[in-house]
């Protein structure tokens, strides 16, 4: 796929993840990219775009065996963003889903 | 060249070092080393980790980028405007035309509107001197109708010309914001980073 269209997809992936449960980055980019084909070091500096706008917070945990961990959290903010953009592509996906069915059942 | 950790974090510091304040470089660089960390806790190699990060070099263009814009948006200044623009520069060339070319029109339009509010307000006290002149009857032509509908006239030039040179400031603060919000979209759409596969 192309990847432009990828790179604007990604806010509302990090969102989504973070909704299902706290994540360390580790653990984070490895979800996402475990589906989508990125450059993982692209997450990070969208972890902090989100921190700065106040969608995300982070804390650290100690890890089994191994230095703490920074966890990334959604905040309530965070949350509310993440309802939308996700209506949001709900109903754009299904729109598209739309166009691109009549579009091969008219070639049929 | 080794790709390992280390260099990594090096070039990554390297490139973002004068930019970010230091607490943020620090934040930022802990997030990379503690990738590296798990990442060979999961049993991945350093070189196997370095190609599905990325090149230190596009991820530290995309955190300069981003740094950058925010200031500009944060701190309103020409200065600021300025770096975070040719920064998105460097994201794709394609930004030459979709960045660049508009911003520099952007300028030129700016720059027009003020010259044009500059000499309407020097262009009043010009007139209006004249009309005085002749009203005194002192040069030996006439451009006005009457003197009078010339005082009349060159207040309301400086008075255009003043109006326009604040409704300027307007605009151009207005501008300056739609900018920084297309800047915006333009590095969450855009990408200055190669995808490895």
């Amino acid at each position: 796929m192309n990847i432009q269209f990828k790179k604007g997809v990604l806010e509302i992936c990090v969102l989504s993840v973070l909704a299902h449960k706290d994540c360390y980055g580790y653990e984070l980019v490895s979800e996402i990219s475990k589906r989508i084909d990125i450059s993982e070091g692209t997450i990070y500096p969208l972890l902090h775009r989100l921190k700065d706008d106040g969608y995300v917070t982070t804390y650290l945990q100690e890890s089994a065996g191994g230095p703490p961990r920074k966890y990334y959290q959604l905040t309530e903010n965070g949350r509310k963003e993440e309802h939308e953009q996700r209506d949001e592509w709900m109903r754009f996906a299904a729109s598209v889903n739309a166009l691109l069915e009549g579009k091969n059942d008219a070639a049929e | 060249m080794l790709q390992n950790e280390q260099e990594y974090i090096r070039i990554l510091r390297s490139r973002l070092e004068g930019t970010l304040p230091r607490e943020e470089l620090d934040d930022i660089i802990s997030d990379y080393t503690e990738h590296f960390t798990v990442g060979k806790v999961n049993g991945r190699t350093d070189d196997d980790l370095w190609k599905s990060l990325g090149s230190p070099e596009d991820v530290a263009r995309e955190i300069r980028v981003m740094h950058l814009v925010k200031k500009a948006e944060d701190v309103r200044s020409c200065k600021n405007i300025f770096h975070a623009v040719i920064a998105t520069l460097g994201l794709g060339l394609f930004n030459l035309v979709f960045v660049l070319a508009p911003f520099i029109l952007l300028l030129v339009m700016l720059l027009v509107i003020f010259i044009i509010g500059v000499l309407f307000t020097i262009l009043g006290p010009v007139a209006f001197v004249y009309s005085v002149l002749q009203l005194m009857e002192l040069p030996a032509f006439a451009i006005w109708v009457s003197p009078l509908a010339g005082i009349f006239i060159s207040i309301g030039m400086t008075s255009l010309g003043l109006l326009i040179i604040i409704g300027e400031y307007y605009l151009a603060r207005f501008f300056y914001h739609v900018a920084i919000q297309y800047l915006k979209w333009n590095i969450s759409v855009i990408t200055g980073t190669e995808c490895t596969a």
